[in-house]
């Protein structure tokens, strides 16, 4: 359930004057989403779920307390209202909170496709449709998953603020398999644009990478080369600046960036010299909401520059206790690219792997960003400059803080699709890396 | 459907504050007769609309989430969510559809849009859906519950999350964050098979963690705290010591910053059952998931290594090891009277692995008749009113030795091997094989004594191997029931929570990394 820009003003205008705070944040947000699921060339649970949530923030002095519903009703608002004002007087002052900020200027959201919007479950089906055929004429197995949307989202404050993003969105992912259980790929991407969805093409990625890795190799554990997949690349990226990247946490001692003997290492060469990593969310690769933390503009933020870590996330209050800058969190992202093809990649591989994705990463040590997780849907060897044959997969444990000191070439930047970071808008490129740690053997498919 | 009815119709409504009669129909406010006339007008709309079957879903979800940092309060939120789903088998195809506003017209609306779902994807439909009889049942569950969380003040709770972090910041450490959430789930289930069923829980969730820093090395070390979430009142939480823990977790976190690091090795491990519920989870509750051994998940939480033909057949693990699925455990964070297909499920304690081997899988409706079985053993779950049901874990379990044996026992027949307590990273292939997990503290075992503690430990097994080394077992006494909220499967992605029992156990030859190892390949 969408509500336009006007329609959400007005609604925030009508919740801030039933405010009896000394002042107030209200936000409001809904979705639209149809989705086809679909496994073993047929389809599974299929839907079209919507919702719209209401949340606000009531403050007196410094004691805080929210509330969330989605009962739009007068009644439902007022009473969300009171639950929230109940839950501010009842908490203790916090010495943190700093008053909602006032108006802001934000710029203007260029991730809403209307023919994502009318996308119906027909459309979907006939998406769809082409890439089960093709599985059954080659006798593989295709399950996935095709879900687009329409939401919205709205931040107020009693102190004349007022944000408002829209957009569209559309995922697609599948996986082919053999009957025999020995060949797995995978194909995913996401987009805010129907049009720009090519099922089909998708589908025949994953089909070829299937048959590519029927019935692998085993090969030992150690470090190999490795070139990664812009999948495998998100998940890695883009985990690590969403979770890692706190200027807080580091001043404070309890991050990668936390320099030794105080401070953080805000300024030093962190990543190797080739690496860049940006967010704009006016980028037309990769779109990101106009506002992000505490309504604060979602403005381009360049956060590592030819390996300098140029900026961590810093909430409003740590920039006035540090004497920093607030820095919010990115709501895009965008790894500069290189030229070299995969091709070109293989080519100047002695021996290496070409992996697609990453499964289930998590965090070891925070310390050093030491993630752990797995390959999966496909994984192939690469001697003296070609590919030879399918492998079995790997579990990893590597940090993206090392890797990315030993990229040796990169491919062009490109949407992406991770299982860990989801629908998040990211673009980054293939990686040739070097010394990749794959710690032990997955006999998984 | 994007710029559906919902969209252009309702929100004029809000904004000009007009008594909308039909919106005052939502949930909250609806009695017993009131959810049974809206379930015949969903049922009924959704019988002419040519589904062979349909259900109801009709959902309440009330949260109290509250985070402490350090000695100020970072969160005090509450949330309420409402909304009803209708589901149709249309030609052996499903569709469904959600919405939040339980009004006569939006039900109406929403049985339309899911028959045009299941109609859209009846061209992909090679193979059509059958559910096999389910009987009907008129019931109400509510699950047992001492002291009601959302009748404690939350001046109540936050004093206790206060108190928390000053025991640990007192100890010694240098951050401490203590949260306690709540949430109260309640469902009117009603289906064109005839049940109609309304069913209350109520979970409590806290979790803790401590941070210590060196400064002069620019090392940092954590400990989380034990103490699992549970389906269960506010008496819980008064009956946890999470003021000796938080103390504690300071002191030992401490001690973990200068503790003896690991030498990566195989040893004989026992598992303290703060762990090892985490491992049952992920090595033996997820690959007997009948929907992922059809390729039903094969896109994101995976498939299994477990295959219907070893039913029966496969050595899942030594003779010691019987795992045990049921709804009905108290304080079990999947118990509850029926499923979200409507299959009785309390009661219904079924075997997974007995004497180690495979028995069982765990089913949800339109699945077991796949494998031959008759029936579901009632394991549906949807996270949402939102959300489609599908199969997800009971609480599942691993049975006590049935002879005496303590954890002392336990390390008594181990010359070299670590004990390892609580929850660090975990990690597992998409087919359940190769596992990695971590811990909260490690203690090294030598010739049958506890030692020291350790530090930068992680194992790695592959799960067959893994439970097959299994040759130690604690007994009833040492049973504790662990847990996660919000084990993730499903596209679109759902959180379920799931409890697991666990004794101790020994493990025999495991693989260890010294995860700070710069050369970890």
């Amino acid at each position: 359930m969408n509500l336009n820009e006007a329609d959400a003003q007005a609604l925030a205008a009508k919740v801030i004057a039933l405010s009896k705070a000394d002042s107030c944040v209200v936000e409001f947000s809904g979705y639209d989403n149809r989705h086809i699921r679909y496994a073993q060339n047929m389809a599974t649970t299929s839907g079209a779920p919507g919702n719209i949530g209401f949340g606000i923030e009531s403050h007196f002095g410094k004691h805080v307390g929210s509330a969330s519903g989605n009962d739009l009703s007068d009644e439902g608002l007022a009473a969300l209202v009171a639950a929230s004002e109940k839950t501010a007087k009842l908490a203790p002052e916090n010495p943190e909170f700093l008053p909602p900020l006032g108006p802001q200027k934000y710029a203007k959201g260029v991730s809403f496709a209307p023919v994502t919007e009318a996308a119906s479950p027909e459309m979907l089906a006939a998406s769809v449709q082409p890439v089960l055929r093709q599985a059954q004429e080659q006798h593989l197995q295709a399950s996935g998953f095709l879900e687009v949307g329409a939401s919205f989202s709205c931040f107020a404050t009693s102190k004349g603020l007022f944000a408002y993003h829209r957009s569209t969105s559309v995922q697609h992912t599948l996986t082919a398999r053999t009957p025999d259980g020995t060949g797995s790929g995978w194909a995913g991407t996401t987009h805010y644009d129907f049009s720009q969805l090519d099922a089909a093409a998708l589908g025949a990625v994953a089909m070829d990478k299937a048959v590519r890795s029927h019935k692998p190799a085993a090969l030992p554990p150690g470090k190999y080369t490795v070139i990664l997949e812009p999948s495998a690349v998100a998940d890695l990226v883009g985990l690590m600046i969403r979770d890692e990247f706190d200027a807080r946490s580091a001043d404070e001692g309890r991050n990668f960036a936390t320099k030794k003997g105080g401070g953080s290492r805000l300024g030093e060469s962190v990543f190797g010299k080739n690496i860049s990593i940006y967010s704009d969310p006016s980028d037309p690769l990769v779109p990101g909401t106009v506002y992000s933390d505490d309504g604060l503009p979602a403005e381009p933020v360049a956060w590592v520059e030819n390996g300098v870590l140029k900026n961590l996330t810093c909430s409003r209050y740590w920039a006035q206790k540090s004497k920093y800058r607030p820095v919010s969190s990115p709501t895009t992202l965008a790894m500069k690219g290189g030229t070299t093809s995969t091709a070109e990649m293989v080519k100047q591989t002695k021996k290496g792997l070409l992996i697609t994705r990453f499964w289930y990463i998590r965090e070891v040590d925070p310390q050093t960003v030491l993630f752990t997780g797995l390959t999966r849907d496909g994984v192939f060897l690469i001697e003296n400059g070609e590919i030879t044959r399918p492998v079995q997969n790997f579990r990893f444990n590597e940090s993206p803080v090392a890797m990315l000191n030993r990229v040796m070439a990169m491919g062009p930047s490109v949407r992406a699709y991770g299982e860990e970071v989801g629908n998040f808008p990211i673009s980054v490129p293939t990686l040739l890396v070097d010394g990749f740690a794959l710690s032990s053997v997955s006999d998984a498919v | 459907m994007g710029g559906c009815a919902c969209a252009t119709l309702l929100p004029p409504a809000y904004l000009l504050g007009t008594h909308n009669a039909a919106a005052l129909e939502i949930a909250e406010k609806l009695d017993l007769a009131g959810k049974l006339r809206l379930a015949d007008l969903a049922l009924d709309a959704a019988k002419k609309a040519g589904a062979s079957y349909a259900d109801f879903r009709l959902c309440r979800y009330q949260d109290e989430y509250l985070e402490v940092k350090e000695r100020r309060v970072e969160t005090s939120a509450t949330g309420l969510s409402v909304g009803f789903a209708v589901r149709v088998l249309l030609d052996g195809t499903w569709g469904y559809a959600a919405s939040p506003l339980a009004t006569e017209a939006e039900i109406r609306q929403a049985v339309t849009r899911a028959a045009q779902v299941a109609k859209a994807s009846q061209p992909l439909q090679s193979r059509k859906f059958v559910l096999e009889d389910i009987p009907a049942y008129q019931d109400r569950w509510d699950m047992p519950m001492k002291a009601d969380p959302f009748k404690v003040s939350t001046n109540e709770k936050i004093a206790k999350l206060l108190e928390i972090n000053e025991a640990a910041l007192k100890a010694g450490a240098d951050y401490a964050t203590a949260v306690f959430a709540f949430v109260r789930e309640e469902k009117f289930f009603a289906s064109s098979r005839g049940s109609r069923i309304e069913q209350t829980r109520v979970r409590v969730i806290p979790e803790t963690e401590v941070t210590v820093i060196d400064k002069a090395t620019g090392h940092f070390s954590t400990r989380a705290g034990f103490a699992p979430p549970r389906g269960s009142g506010y008496d819980y939480i008064l009956s946890y010591d999470f003021i000796g823990e938080a103390a504690k977790a300071a002191e030992q976190a401490r001690e973990k910053l200068k503790a003896k690091p690991v030498v990566a090795d195989t040893y004989d491990l026992v598992l303290d059952p703060t762990n090892l519920w985490l491992t049952i989870h992920e090595s033996v509750g997820h690959p007997t998931e009948l929907d992922r051994a059809l390729g039903w998940e094969a896109n994101f939480a995976g498939t299994t290594f477990v295959t219907p033909d070893q039913l029966g057949k496969l050595k899942y693990g030594s003779s010691l090891m019987n795992i045990i699925a049921d709804r009905s455990q108290e304080g079990g964070l999947s118990t509850v009277g029926y499923d979200d297909d409507g299959v009785r499920s309390a009661g219904s304690e079924f075997a997974i692995v007995k004497d180690g081997i495979f028995v069982n899988y765990q089913t949800a409706i339109g699945q077991a008749q796949l494998i031959g079985q008759k029936a579901s053993n009632g394991c549906a779950f949807a996270d949402s009113w939102s959300t489609f049901p599908i199969q997800r874990m009971p609480n599942v379990s691993l049975a006590p030795n049935p002879k005496a044996c303590t954890l002392d026992d336990l390390f008594a027949d181990v010359k070299r091997g670590i004990y390892i307590m609580g929850n660090g990273s975990w990690s597992i292939d998409q087919q359940r094989h190769n596992f990695q997990f971590g811990g909260q503290l490690f203690y090294e075992i030598k010739n049958g004594k506890l030692g020291g503690m350790l530090r930068d430990v992680a194992y790695q097994g592959d799960t067959t191997g893994f439970w097959n080394s299994m040759d130690g077992l604690g007994d009833k006494s040492t049973y504790f029931l662990g847990g996660a909220p919000n084990c993730g499967k499903g596209q679109p992605e759902q959180t379920a929570p799931v409890s697991h029992g666990a004794v101790p156990a020994r493990f025999r030859k495991v693989n260890v990394l010294n995860t700070a190892r710069k050369d970890l390949a």
